[in-house]
């Protein structure tokens, strides 16, 4: 046996940390990523870094914030001086695999992992129903044929839930008759609309700009579209969402059978994780691109099927805020790999064993390169950064005068969101205190300015649409 | 409908993003392919074959993430699906299913026996053959698998047997590739039965999807006459099913792809 485990880390793609049976989601089945929670601990308090697919990416292959990677959305570009995981690991005595999705724009994955599976082209953002099952064959055929002297990592990217997209772009411009009254589905077996359904509306612009307003910037064609919905299309906008969640937990249930079968699952480390989350009516909102937990807060589960790599097993541990970019360092805490220095993210591996040591207080998260969140243990503070009047496109922060508008929901009294205590005087000490933790955070960044034309054309676009809601209020 | 082309919501994909005045028209592909099928010399009956063919054209359902096949006249072709069944003496019929998709560059080959009876309930063993024609590792994958006395689904894979489920025996179990005949002689029961009927699926002869439901959704005139019905249940998403008035499925809508009937030849009856 190598005495550093195998690593096999399984991502879904916009799968929120409440969707998941064995979270005591009751209209959804996940036998199987709820095998993974009985073999391991789950993070009860696990954050994407950014909630959209290539940048939330980018911090799982770097172990940086966004602001760092170059990849502040979809559209970015990894900076190429920052070496990824694989890079890492192949020089480091692993033999470093991917399958499925990558969407990290910049970084070749064919340069910096052997792949089993990437699509005859290569897979972009969405297309579950076309290459899942396709990468679980090429797991298969790997888990039952593996005998390399050298521990493998090898990631799997699944695209489920994500192909939730397409149901939802399947909207735009067509009338979709109620599913109940077509008979397809009963009423009894939607589940209900969110406690949040219905929201705050005071957010930052930012959030208006790209998510509310009639031209908004991210599919404003959509928008358009459930605008007209009723309360049954959102339910069944939820109902479908599970059975894709369905869809790839019964992937990972093939992989985990047969990896149970062969002598690699005793010393096999397994880490579950999903890139962001999905919006699915609460907030009356749809996708992620947005701060609200449903689109940030995501599962993360250390587990192993064996006795070989020691985790506290069918654990909630509630307590630690945990972060997209603690994948890399967690990552190379197990298979003995020194990280290179600056990384943000920190090993999860003590927590996992149960051990205390010292942790993050709060979690950060960007969003949309101006938005940004602190979580902490009672508030959840929201703001954006205002665009600079002359784009530099260097990534902003830590700039208390450049921030706008606030949202500041007490998480406590209220889980959902659904009131914004930001304009409330009582709450200015609170502002001020979860502004400084913002500000110190961003201070130990290392933000890099972003080069590549294409994302500097996303900044100025969107800019410019932000600096005239800014002047103009539309 | 939609106001656009008149197709029905399920099927109909010539809208937003994928309409360009540049780009490949969904419509015109479909009707196209239909049409090549009904009007020309596809249908194809003698009754002498003792095996009977259904090819299906597979179009994506939108237009971004697909790669498209070689053909220019059939732009939005991504793959095809080839159904062949032939009745053996003993009352089994014996299915080989060819599934390719140019986009995830899979290529698939099934082999699987059913019972002579309306549900084609699956017998004896089953084989699958995959290859990837994408520049991976994974090139090729067989597995294998049979029914225990005990209900089991069990799976080979390079010598790795795995179970992959335990088959309720109050509620049939088929292949989804038998679905295409499974739904024609069931069409009635289905119409008539407020709650539709149940049946257990085994996807690509691996995947068991336990809890299903086909329910009758409505009669259509256009593109020709089509009876749908829609197929749902736990861990898949509902997908719609337009038998025509020859007992073919002449078009089949999921998520991200549409199966049309291009061409059949021998005769099932």
């Amino acid at each position: 046996m190598s005495k550093h485990p195998n690593i096999l880390f399984i991502n879904t793609d916009q799968h929120s940390w409440n969707a998941l049976s064995a979270y005591g989601n009751p209209h959804l089945h996940t036998p199987n990523i709820d095998r993974l929670h009985r073999n391991g601990t789950s993070f009860s308090k696990s954050y994407c870094s950014d909630p959209v697919c290539a940048a939330a990416r980018s911090s799982w292959a770097t172990g940086l914030y966004t602001s760092e990677t170059g990849v502040p959305f979809n559209g970015g570009h990894l900076h190429p001086e920052i070496p990824d995981l694989g890079q890492l690991l192949n020089a480091n005595g692993y033999k470093a695999f991917h399958c499925g999705k990558w969407h990290v724009p910049g970084r070749n994955v064919r340069e910096s992992f052997e792949t089993l599976y990437y699509g005859q082209r290569d897979i972009g953002a969405g297309g579950a129903a076309y290459y899942d099952s396709a990468s679980t064959h090429a797991v298969a055929n790997f888990l039952t044929t593996y005998d390399a002297d050298e521990p493998f990592y090898l990631q799997i990217g699944y695209i489920d839930p994500h192909d939730v997209c397409e149901y939802l772009h399947n909207h735009e411009e067509k009338c979709i008759p109620n599913p109940v009254e077509q008979g397809i589905v009963s009423e009894d077996a939607l589940p209900p609309l969110p406690e949040n359904f219905n929201y705050d509306e005071r957010e930052t612009v930012l959030h208006r700009v790209c998510r509310r307003v009639d031209d908004a910037l991210i599919h404003a064609p959509i928008l358009k579209a459930v605008r007209r919905w009723d309360e049954l299309q959102w339910r069944y906008l939820i109902w479908n969402y599970y059975r894709f969640i369905e869809k790839v937990d019964a992937e990972i249930g093939r992989v985990l059978a047969l990896l149970q079968q062969t002598s690699l699952h005793e010393n096999t480390l397994i880490i579950f994780s999903a890139d962001h989350g999905e919006a699915c009516g609460s907030h009356q909102m749809f996708q992620k691109f947005t701060l609200y937990e449903e689109s940030v807060r995501v599962p993360f589960i250390v587990a192993c099927l064996g006795d070989g790599v020691w985790v506290e097993k069918n654990w909630f541990d509630e307590t630690h805020f945990v972060s997209g970019v603690d994948v890399f360092p967690t990552v190379c805490d197990y298979a003995g790999v020194e990280a290179p220095e600056g990384l943000q993210g920190m090993s999860v591996r003590p927590l996992a064993e149960g051990k205390e040591i010292p942790w993050r207080e709060a979690a950060y998260i960007e969003s949309n390169y101006w938005g940004r969140a602190i979580i902490t243990d009672r508030y959840k503070y929201v703001t954006e950064y205002q665009p600079k009047a002359v784009e530099d496109f260097l990534p902003p922060g830590p700039d208390a005068e450049q921030l706008g508008v606030s949202q500041l929901f007490d998480r406590h009294e209220d889980p959902w969101e659904t009131v914004n205590l930001a304009g409330e005087a009582a709450y200015n000490e609170t502002i001020k205190a979860c502004r400084e933790k913002l500000l110190a955070q961003e201070a130990e960044l290392h933000r890099r300015r972003i080069v590549h034309p294409n994302p500097q054309r996303v900044i100025s676009n969107w800019g410019e649409r932000l600096r005239a809601y800014w002047k103009h209020g539309r | 409908m939609n106001d656009n082309n008149g197709l029905h919501w399920s099927f109909d994909y010539n809208y937003g993003a994928q309409r360009t005045e540049t780009g490949p028209d969904f419509a015109h592909e479909l009707i196209k392919t239909l049409r090549g099928h009904y009007t020309e010399s596809g249908v194809s009956q003698t009754g002498a074959e003792r095996t009977t063919t259904q090819v299906y054209n597979v179009l994506p359902n939108f237009w971004r993430g697909y790669r498209r096949g070689d053909e220019q006249d059939a732009l939005l072709r991504i793959g095809a699906a080839v159904i062949e069944r032939r009745k053996s003496n003993d009352d089994i019929w014996e299915y080989s299913v060819r599934y390719q998709n140019t986009t995830s560059g899979e290529d698939m080959r099934l082999a699987f026996c059913c019972g002579d009876e309306y549900y084609r309930p699956l017998k004896g063993e089953w084989l699958v053959e995959a290859r990837n024609s994408g520049n991976d590792a994974y090139s090729e994958l067989t597995y294998d698998g049979y029914l225990t006395s005990s209900a089991e689904i069990r799976l080979r894979i390079n010598s790795t047997e795995i179970v992959a489920g335990t088959v309720n025996s109050s509620v049939p179990m088929t292949c989804n590739w038998a679905l295409f005949d499974v739904i024609p002689p069931l069409a009635q029961t289905i119409q008539k039965s407020d709650d539709g009927v149940n049946i257990a699926l085994l996807d690509d002869l691996a995947q068991l999807r336990p809890k299903n439901r086909l329910g009758f959704l409505e009669s259509i005139q256009t593109p020709i006459p089509l009876d749908g019905y829609y197929l749902y249940g736990v861990g898949s998403l509902p997908s719609y099913w337009w038998l025509d008035a020859h007992g073919d499925i002449a078009i089949v809508s999921s998520t991200f792809e549409t199966l049309v009937l291009k061409e059949k030849t021998g005769d099932s009856s």
